[in-house]
C-alpha cells in the first residue's frame, strides 16, 4: 500500500516534468583550460537549461546554442563554476580556476550537508583514503588516531572483531556506549552478527573500505540532535563513493599482506616445567614418584618431548584483497559500480575472513526538478574459525586457542609416537606424567576437524526520489532497506574435545534481520535581503527492524562420516531460537540561519517514538541548539590587526537533550512468563520483570570551541571543550540474589558525565613543488565520573567470561574501575603471599597449612578469615585520559611516506592471564616463576611453589599484582608509496599508478607486559572493560598493493 | 505547474503522517511469551507454573546434580582430578569464597529463584489462581510450592548456615522470604535464624502433607512431583538435620510399617526395590523412588552440572572423570562385600575406582535422585538408636532391609553391636554405601558435627572452624545491606 502511493507519486511527477520546448541555435566551438593553460578535459559545458557537452582530451568542445542564449556555463569538479558571455562570438577559450577546497569542503550532517565552514556543531571527517587499503576487515579498525574524540580500541587478534568505538568517553553503563552508524543516509545494524564463539562478524565489515569516500564522526549534541533518541554516543555518517563528473575512471586496488602475532609470553619449556610442578607436588606434600608426579616422555625421535604451543595454533597469515571499480557521471546522471573480493588469513590457524563485496548506485536527473536515484550493496562474507578463540565473552573457554597455548604442558604432544592424536576423552593425554591431567582440548584435533563458521549475506539498498520544484525547496523521499542474513555452522567431532562428552555435535542455526527505514523530508533555503540565509528541514521518519532465528543441535553421531545437521545423529535439539522486532517513529526539524555568514544559528530538534520502551514513556523529544560566530569577519578584529596573523577565526558553541536506547531489549519493558518443560510437560515460569515507565537515557551535551587558522590556513587548529552529562542511565539495578527476582529491572536512574577537550592541529609544513610536508595532530583528554547509580545499589560489578569479577563501578569514579585484592608482596621467612585484608591487615596465606597452622594466619600466627574477593578495593581506572594520533606525510617527486602514530596514556588493565601464566596447578606458566621463593631470606614478588594453589597469583579472585599501566604509543600505520611519473603513464595509457609498502602494528611502545595493550577481553562492554584475559593479541601486518586507474 | 508539485508533495507528506504503521508497529506483542498479566488466566498456565518450579529446583545447579555433587565432594569419599573450581573444586577441598561462581554465588541465587517462584506463585493463587481451578486442585499446587520452597531453604541452611545443633538454631540462617518479588523495592533484609528458617521448612511441609494428594495419576508422577508421603519423607530428613529423632520417628511411623518388609501403608505404596540396581539403570520410577529429577533427551542437565558427567570416567561414559573415589573412602571397608550388589557402581578405570551410578552417555540424562524410601528407613533407624541410646531391635531390622537386598549374606544382629554408638555408627556407614554420589555424606557430616574430613593435599576442617560452611555470597551482601557474612 505504501510503496503503491509512493510509486504513483513518482510518476504523476514525472510526467509533469518531462516538457520540452525547440528553439532554433547555431555551432560554437571552444577550449577550456586550468589556470596554467594545460587543457581540461571532461568540463561540462551547459548552454540554456537544455543543452550541454563535455571537453574532449584536448579540452575542446561543440556546442549548438540557442539564439537566445547569452553566455555558456563551464562546470568541473573542483573548480569555480565559470560564467562566460558568448554575444556574438563563435568560438572561445576560457581558462577555470581550482576551488578553494577549504570553502567547498562539505560535511554529512543528517538528512543533508552542510558547508564545513559553516559548522556550528562539532564534527570531525576522514578522508576514505585514509581508510582504504588497509590491512583491515572493517574501515572502523583504521579510524584510530585520526579524530579527535573518537577513541577506537582493537579488542583482540581474531579477525573481524568489532572495535571498541568510544566518541568523547563512555556515554552508558547498561546500554551500548557504541555510536549510531548512518550509512549513506540509513540508520545500519551494527555489533557482532557471527553466533558462533569462534568467529567475529563485525556488521561494518560489509562495507568495502575502498568504498567510502568520507566518514563523518558527529559529536556533539548540535551535529547530533537530529539523531534524537540515538544521538548520545555520537554518530558515524559514513558516505560511499559517487561517479565524478569527467571522463569515466576505472580503478584497480589490490594488495598481499602477511600477518604475525606478537610480544607473546614465554613460557617454561619442557625440562623447566616437569622439574618446577614436581617441585610444587614437593611442598604440597603430595609428591609420589609412581602415582603423582610430573615426567617427560620421549617423542619418536627417542629425545623429550619438548613442544612450543604456539607454534601449533599462530601462523603467518596470508592475506590479499582487490577491489575493482567503475565510475563517471555527466550532468544528468553519475553511476558507480565496484566489485571486491578479500581474502584474509589470521594469525589463528583456520580462522579466515572472506568477503565478495559488490556495489552500485546510480543518481539520475530527470528533467530540471527531479531526481530519482538508488543504491545496491551485497556483500557474502565468511568469518571461520575452527574452535572458540578465549577472546570474546568466553576468556576461559577449556578449548579457548589464546588460552590453550599458555595452559597445556609443555612436556607432552599433540601426537602419540605411532602418529595418532594424543588424546584422553575430552582431554589432552598425560602421555608420561603421573597426574590426572595436563591440559585441557587437544588443540590440534580442534584445528584439524572441527569447524566454528559464520556466513553473512548482507543487502543494503535504496531508493530515493527528490523534487525540487522551486529554488528553494526540496523534497525528497528516501526507501532503504538492510538485510542481513547470516548462518551459524558449527561442528565438533566426537573424537576428543568439544564435541566428545556428547559424542559428536553439529549446530547450525539460521537468522533473519530485516529493517527498513523510509524518510520523507522537505528541506527550504533561501537568502533574504542579500545578507539573511535561511535553511529549513522537516521530516518524518519509520524505522522497523525485525528478527527471527532458529536452528538445530545433533548429538551422538551415528558415523563420524556425518558432520552436518542433515547427517546422522541421534539428536535433534533446537538451537538458536529468537523471535522479536522494534520500530521507531520519527518527526523531527532542523533551522539554519546565519547573518551575512558572520553570526550562525542552528536549531534541531527531534521527537521520536520506539517500540521497545514501557507502555507509560514510548514518546521523546531531543533538542540541539548551536551558534557560531566567523569573528574575522568583523570591524575591530581588522582594525586590532588581528587578521594579519590570523587566517581564519570561528568561535562556535552548542548546547542540547539528546538520548540513547543502543542496546535494549525489544520486550525489556515487559513482565513476562517464558515456557520450558518439566518432565515432559510445559511449563510457564516467570521469567522477565518489567517496567512499563521504562525510557530513554538522557545526556545533556556542551560543547564550546573555536577554529583557526594561520599562514594562510597553511596550519589550522581546533580547540574544543565537551561535557556531556547523561541522566536517566539505564541501570538493570540488581536486586539482593535472595529476592529471587527473575531478571534485573531495568530502571532510568544512573548518572554520570564526561568532560574533555580536544585538540586538532594540521600543518602543511612545506609545499615545495617537489617536496611537501604535511603533518596532523590530535589529542583528546576524557574525564568520566559516574554521579549516582540507583539509591541502596554501591555498585556493579563487572564480570569476565561469568567467572571473574575484576571490574566494579562505583560513583565518583570512572566507569568500571579495577576491583582487585591487594597483596603485599611474599614473605622472604616463609614464601608465602601476603594479602591485604579489608581491614588492611596483612593476611598470610599458604595453599597447604601443616598441622597446627592456619591457610589464611596474621603475622602473630592466629588464624586469619578467608581473604577472597570480598576484600577487593575499588583500585585502578580502566580508561585512557590522554588520546589521540599524530600523522605525518611526505612526498617526494613520485614518492610518499606516511607514518601514523596512535597513543593512549593514564588507563590502567586488569591483565588477568597473568594469573594464569602463574597458577600452580598442572598450568603451564611464564618463565619469571622460576624466581619464586625457594628458601628462607629469598625476597621475590613470586610465592612459594605449591601445586594446586590458585589463590597467590590471582585465579581464585583477581589481585593487585596483575594490574599494570596501559600507556602506549604505537607505530599504527607507515607506508611508503610511489606514483608512476606521468610522463610514463601517458605512453602505457593508464591514469595513475601506485605502489606501496604499508604496515600495520609495526613497533608498541609500552610497559605493559601483556602482548597488546589495545585490547578488551569483553569487547565493547562498558562496565568490564581494561581486562586482558587469555586474549590473542592484535597483529601485526606487512601488505604491499597497488593502485592503478584508467 | 509548480503549485501542483507541491501539492502532491504535500500530499505525500500526509500520507506518511497519517500512516497506519505508526500505531500498529509501536507496541508489539511478544509472541514468544506470556505476559503477567494473564499468567493465572488457565488452568493450563496454573499448573504450568507449579512444573515451573520443580523444573527450577531440577536446575542442574541445584537437585538436578550441583547440589548432590556439592554434598558428595564435601565429604570424604571422592578426590578431584580436575583442579576445577568450575566443576567444585574449591569446594572439594574446603575453600569457596564469597564470590566463588559456580558453587557459592550460583547455588544462593538458583535458591532463591526457586522460592520467589514459589512465592510469586502463592500470592498469584490467592488474586486469582484459585478462582481457575477451583479451590481442591488449588490446595494441590499449593502443597506442591510450599514443598518445594522448603526443599530450596533446607538446602540453603546445609551449605551456608551453622547446624542445628551449634546453639540450638540461634545461630544466623539465611534470609526468610515468604511474599513474591516482581518489582524494584527495598529488598534489605537480615538473615533468620537457623531455628526459624528450621521451622518454616517444617511448616511448608505439614501444610503440604495436609494438602498433596494422596497419590498422583502414574508412577512417573509419583517420582516426579509430590504427594502426601514425599511431604513426610523429606520431614524425616529435615528432623535428622534438627537431631530431632523423637519427632523423625513419628513422621517415619507414617509411611513405614512396624516391621519387615518395611512399605508405606498409605498413599503412593513405597517400598525397598529387590534389586538396588533397577533404580538407576532400567526403572527411575519405582516406588522406592520418592522424588527424583527427571530428564530427557530434551530436557538435559547442561554442560558440567550431570552426575554421570562428573563421577564417570571418559572411558565409561564419555564422562569428564572430575572426581575418582579415593582408595581409603568407603570403597576400603572390608564390610562391603565384594558381592554386595551396591559394589557393581564401583568399577576401576587407568588404576582409580569410580562411581558408575549413573551410566547414560552425554547428554547424561540419568535421572538426579532426590530423595529414596531407602533414607527413610535409614532415618527411622538412626533417630531410634540416637533417641533410645539402646541397641534397638527395630533399628537393627531397618539397617538389615537396606543391607539385605543387596547382600544377603550379611545379617545383622545385637551381638554385632557393642553399643548404641557402634550401631549408629553402622547405620552411619551404611548410608555412605547406600547413597554414595546420592549427595547424603556432607549433609550426614555436619549434623554430627563430625569434622570435614582430611583428602589428599587437603587438611581437615573441624566443626567449630569458619571453614565448616560456606560464606555468604558476595553479591548478597554487597545489595542486602542487613545481611552479614559466616565468621
Amino acid at each position: 500500500m505504501r510503496m503503491r502511493k509512493l510509486l504513483a507519486l513518482v510518476a504523476s511527477v514525472v510526467l509533469l516534468m518531462t516538457q520540452l520546448q525547440a528553439q532554433t541555435s547555431r555551432t560554437f566551438t571552444g577550449k577550456v583550460t586550468d589556470a596554467k593553460g594545460a587543457p581540461l578535459a571532461g568540463v561540462t559545458v551547459s548552454a540554456g537549461s537544455d543543452r550541454r557537452t563535455v571537453t574532449d582530451n584536448a579540452g575542446n568542445f561543440t556546442i549548438q546554442v540557442g539564439s537566445n542564449v547569452r553566455s555558456l556555463r563551464f562546470t568541473y569538479v573542483g573548480y569555480n563554476i565559470l560564467d562566460a558571455s558568448i554575444s556574438d562570438k563563435n568560438s572561445i577559450t576560457v581558462s577555470m580556476t581550482e576551488e578553494d577546497k577549504s570553502l567547498s569542503e562539505v560535511v554529512v550532517v543528517g538528512y543533508g550537508t552542510q558547508k564545513k565552514k559553516e559548522i556550528t556543531g562539532s564534527i570531525a571527517s576522514v578522508k576514505g583514503e585514509a581508510l582504504a587499503n588497509k590491512p583491515t576487515q572493517s574501515f572502523d579498525q583504521a579510524l584510530g588516531g585520526r579524530a579527535a574524540g573518537v577513541q577506537v580500541n582493537i579488542p583482540n587478534g581474531v579477525l573481524n572483531a568489532p572495535p571498541v568505538i568510544r566518541i568523547r568517553g563512555t556515554n552508558s553503563i547498561s546500554l551500548s556506549s557504541y555510536p549510531l552508524i548512518v550509512l549513506d543516509g540509513v540508520p545500519m545494524f551494527t555489533g557482532d552478527f557471527s553466533g558462533v564463539g569462534g568467529a567475529a562478524g563485525n556488521i561494518l565489515a560489509s562495507i568495502n573500505p575502498n568504498d567510502i569516500e568520507s566518514v563523518d564522526v558527529a559529536k556533539d549534541a548540535a551535529a547530533t540532535a537530529i539523531y534524537g533518541s540515538r544521538a548520545a554516543n555520537g554518530v558515524l555518517f559514513i558516505t560511499t563513493k559517487k561517479g565524478k563528473a569527467g571522463r569515466s575512471k576505472v580503478t584497480l586496488d589490490s594488495w598481499i599482506g602477511f600477518s604475525q602475532v606478537q610480544r607473546l609470553p614465554t613460557l617454561l619449556d619442557a625440562f623447566q616445567y616437569t622439574d618446577y610442578k614436581n617441585e610444587a607436588l614437593r611442598n604440597a606434600g603430595t609428591f609420589n614418584a609412581t602415582t603423582n608426579a610430573f615426567a617427560l616422555t620421549n617423542g619418536p625421535d627417542g629425545q623429550p618431548i619438548n613442544t612450543r604451543w604456539y607454534d601449533y595454533v599462530y601462523r603467518t597469515g596470508v592475506q590479499h584483497s582487490n577491489t575493482v571499480s567503475i565510475s563517471g557521471a555527466n550532468e544528468s546522471t553519475n553511476y558507480y559500480f565496484s566489485a571486491g573480493y578479500t581474502n584474509q588469513e589470521g594469525i589463528l590457524k583456520r580462522n579466515d575472513y572472506q568477503r565478495l563485496s559488490l556495489t552500485m548506485n546510480v543518481d539520475h536527473k530527470v528533467g530540471k526538478a527531479i531526481n530519482i536515484g538508488g543504491k545496491i550493496q551485497y556483500s557474502s562474507e565468511k568469518n571461520l574459525a575452527a574452535v572458540s578463540t578465549g577472546s570474546l565473552g568466553d576468556a576461559f573457554a577449556t578449548a579457548g586457542l589464546g588460552r590453550v597455548v599458555m595452559v597445556t604442558a609443555p612436556n607432552i604432544s599433540p601426537y602419540n609416537n605411532d602418529g595418532s592424536y594424543n588424546v584422553n576423552g575430552a582431554l589432552i593425554g598425560v602421555m608420561g606424567n603421573r597426574v590426572g591431567q595436563v591440559g585441557f582440548n587437544n588443540p590440534v584435533v580442534q584445528l584439524d576437524l572441527n569447524r566454528n563458521n559464520n556466513y553473512i549475506e548482507h543487502i543494503i539498498s535504496n531508493v530515493y526520489a527528490q523534487v525540487k520544484p522551486f529554488s528553494w525547496l526540496t523534497a525528497r523521499t528516501n526507501y532503504g532497506i538492510d538485510y542481513v542474513l547470516t548462518e551459524n555452522d558449527s561442528y565438533f567431532h566426537p573424537i576428543s574435545g568439544e564435541g566428545f562428552a556428547s559424542n559428536g555435535s553439529v549446530t547450525a542455526t539460521y537468522s533473519k534481520n530485516k529493517r527498513w527505514v523510509w524518510t520523507t523530508t522537505l528541506q527550504f533555503d533561501k537568502t533574504f535581503g542579500e545578507k539573511h540565509n535561511v535553511s529549513a528541514l522537516a521530516g518524518i521518519e519509520h524505522q522497523k527492524s525485525d528478527g527471527n532465528s532458529f536452528g538445530l543441535n545433533r548429538i551422538t553421531v551415528n558415523d563420524p562420516a556425518f558432520t552436518n545437521i542433515q547427517g546422522g545423529w541421534a539428536t535433534p535439539n533446537t538451537a538458536g531460537l529468537g523471535i522479536g522486532e522494534n520500530y521507531l517513529y520519527s518527526e523531527f526539524g532542523r533551522v539554519q540561519y546565519n547573518f551575512d555568514r558572520k553570526y550562525y544559528l542552528t536549531a534541531n530538534l527531534r521527537r521520536d517514538g520506539a517500540s521497545q520502551l514501557g507502555a507509560n514513556s514510548k514518546y521523546g523529544t531531543f533538542w540541539g541548539v548551536s551558534a557560531g560566530w566567523e569573528v574575522m569577519n568583523e570591524k575591530f578584529w581588522t582594525s586590532a590587526k588581528l587578521d594579519r596573523i590570523f587566517s581564519s577565526f570561528k568561535v562556535r558553541a552548542s548546547y542540547g537533550k539528546v538520548g540513547n536506547i543502543g542496546g535494549l531489549g525489544n520486550f525489556a519493558s515487559l513482565s513476562q512468563f517464558g515456557s520450558g518443560l518439566y518432565g515432559g510437560n510445559g511449563t510457564v515460569a516467570y521469567s522477565q520483570a518489567g517496567n512499563p515507565n521504562l525510557t530513554w537515557e538522557t545526556s545533556k551535551k556542551t560543547d564550546v570551541g573555536i577554529n583557526f587558522g594561520i599562514l594562510k590556513d597553511r596550519m589550522t587548529f581546533e580547540i574544543g571543550y565537551y561535557n556531556s552529562n547523561n541522566d536517566g542511565l539505564l541501570l538493570f539495578v540488581p536486586q539482593p540474589p535472595s529476592a529471587g527476582l527473575p531478571s534485573t529491572i531495568p530502571q532510568n536512574i544512573g548518572s554520570m558525565y564526561n568532560r574533555g577537550l580536544e585538540f586538532a592541529v594540521n600543518f602543511a609544513a612545506v609545499q615545495k613543488k617537489d617536496f611537501s610536508w604535511n603533518t596532523s595532530f590530535n589529542l583528546s583528554t576524557n574525564d568520566n565520573k559516574v554521579n549516582s547509580l540507583a539509591p541502596g545499589i554501591n555498585s556493579i560489578i563487572g564480570s569476565t567470561g561469568g567467572l571473574e569479577n575484576p571490574n566494579i563501578t562505583v560513583p565518583g569514579q570512572p566507569i568500571s574501575m579495577i576491583f582487585v585484592t591487594r597483596t603485599k608482596g611474599v614473605d622472604p621467612a616463609t614464601g608465602r603471599r601476603i594479602f591485604i585484608n579489608a581491614q588492611g591487615r596483612e593476611v598470610f596465606f599458604q595453599h597447604v597449612a601443616p598441622a597446627g597452622q592456619a591457610r589464611f594466619m596474621y603475622a602473630d600466627g592466629t588464624t586469619a578469615p578467608t581473604v577472597s574477593n570480598a576484600d577487593a578495593v575499588v583500585y585502578k581506572n580502566t580508561h585512557a585520559k590522554i588520546f589521540g594520533g599524530w600523522e605525518n606525510t611526505f612526498r617526494f617527486k613520485g614518492f610518499e611516506l606516511t607514518a601514523l602514530l596512535t597513543y593512549q596514556f593514564g588507563n590502567w588493565i586488569y591483565f588477568g592471564s597473568q594469573a594464569g601464566l602463574r597458577d600452580q596447578r598442572f598450568w603451564n606458566n611464564e618463565v619469571a616463576i622460576l624466581n619464586r621463593w625457594q628458601k628462607a631470606g629469598d625476597v621475590t614478588e613470586i610465592p612459594k611453589a605449591v601445586f594446586g594453589d590458585n589463590v597467590s597469583n590471582g585465579s581464585s579472585f583477581p589481585l593487585d599484582i596483575n594490574v599494570f599501566r596501559g600507556d602506549f604509543v604505537k607505530l599504527r600505520t607507515l607506508t611508503v608509496g610511489y606514483n608512476l611519473p606521468k610522463s610514463l603513464l601517458e605512453k602505457i595509457k593508464i591514469t595513475s599508478a601506485r605502489f606501496y609498502i604499508n604496515g600495520n602494528n609495526l613497533l608498541i611502545l609500552t610497559k605493559y607486559p601483556g602482548p597488546d595493550p589495545e585490547v578488551s577481553s569483553n569487547g565493547n562492554g562498558t562496565t568490564n572493560f581494561g581486562v586482558d584475559r587469555n586474549t590473542v593479541a592484535n597483529q601485526r601486518t606487512l601488505t604491499v598493493g597497488l593502485n592503478i586507474g584508467f | 505547474m509548480k503549485n501542483k508539485i507541491l501539492y502532491v508533495i504535500m500530499a505525500a507528506a500526509v500520507v506518511q503522517l497519517t500512516s497506519c504503521a505508526k500505531d500498529k508497529f509501536i507496541s508489539p506483542v511478544p509472541t514468544n511469551a506470556i505476559s503477567d498479566l494473564t499468567a493465572f488466566d488457565s488452568k493450563e498456565r496454573v499448573e504450568g507454573q507449579v512444573r515451573a518450579i520443580y523444573a527450577s529446583i531440577k536446575n542442574a545447579g541445584m537437585y538436578g546434580g550441583r547440589y548432590q555433587i556439592f554434598n558428595d565432594i564435601r565429604g570424604e569419599e571422592f578426590n578431584n582430578e580436575r583442579t576445577n573450581v568450575v566443576t567444585g573444586f574449591d569446594v572439594w577441598n574446603y575453600t569457596p569464597s564469597n564470590s566463588s561462581t559456580n558453587s557459592v554465588l550460583n547455588h544462593w541465587s538458583r535458591a532463591y529463584y526457586v522460592i520467589n517462584l514459589a512465592n510469586v506463585f502463592i500470592d498469584g493463587m490467592a488474586v486469582k489462581g484459585t478462582s481457575v481451578v477451583g479451590a481442591a486442585l488449588s490446595n494441590n499446587y499449593l502443597g506442591e510450592a510450599r514443598l518445594l520452597r522448603a526443599l530450596s531453604y533446607y538446602s540453603l541452611l546445609q551449605l551456608y548456615a551453622r547446624p542445628f545443633w551449634d546453639g540450638n538454631g540461634s545461630k544466623p540462617g539465611v534470609p526468610l522470604r515468604l511474599k513474591g518479588n516482581t518489582g524494584s523495592d527495598d529488598y534489605a533484609l537480615a538473615r533468620a535464624t537457623v531455628a526459624e528458617v528450621y521451622n518454616q521448612i517444617l511448616t511448608d511441609l505439614t501444610f503440604a502433607e495436609q494438602n498433596l494428594p494422596l497419590t498422583n495419576a502414574n508412577a512417573t508422577l509419583n517420582t516426579t512431583r509430590a504427594h502426601r508421603n514425599t511431604a513426610i519423607a523429606l520431614k524425616t530428613r529435615v528432623l535428622m538435620s534438627m537431631r530431632r529423632y523423637a519427632d523423625v520417628i513419628t513422621e517415619a511411623n507414617k509411611i513405614v510399617s512396624a516391621s519387615a518388609p518395611f512399605v508405606a501403608s498409605t498413599g503412593v505404596a513405597h517400598a525397598l526395590q529387590s534389586d538396588y540396581r533397577t533404580m538407576f539403570t532400567s526403572n527411575y520410577t519405582t516406588t522406592e523412588s520418592i522424588l527424583s529429577m527427571p530428564f530427557a533427551t530434551n530436557e538435559t542437565p547442561g554442560g558440567q552440572n550431570q552426575l554421570g558427567y562428573y563421577y564417570g570416567p571418559s572411558a565409561f561414559n564419555g564422562g569428564n572423570g572430575e572426581y575418582s573415589l579415593l582408595p581409603n573412602s568407603i570403597i576400603a571397608d572390608a564390610g562391603w562385600l565384594p558381592t554386595d550388589r551396591r559394589r557393581s557402581f564401583v568399577q576401576v578405570f587407568s588404576g582409580k575406582s569410580y562411581l558408575t551410578k549413573y551410566s547414560v552417555a552425554s547428554t547424561f540424562i540419568d535421572w538426579a535422585p532426590v530423595i529414596r524410601y531407602a533414607e527413610v528407613l535409614l532415618n527411622l533407624a538412626e533417630a531410634r538408636v540416637r533417641s533410645t541410646n539402646t541397641v534397638d531391635a527395630q533399628a537393627i531390622a531397618l539397617l538389615n532391609a537396606v543391607r539385605g537386598r543387596s547382600d544377603a549374606t550379611t545379617i545383622f544382629t545385637p551381638l554385632n553391636f557393642a553399643n548404641a554408638d557402634a550401631l549408629a555408627n553402622a547405620i552411619v556407614n551404611e548410608r555412605r554405601i547406600e547413597f554414595l554420589g546420592e549427595g547424603l555424606r556432607g549433609t550426614d557430616i555436619t549434623r554430627l558435627g563430625l569434622p570435614l574430613p582430611a583428602k589428599p593435599g587437603v587438611s581437615a576442617i573441624a566443626a567449630t572452624a569458619q571453614q565448616y560452611i560456606w560464606p555468604i555470597s558476595s553479591t548478597e551482601l554487597l545489595l542486602n545491606p542487613l545481611c552479614v557474612d559466616n565468621n
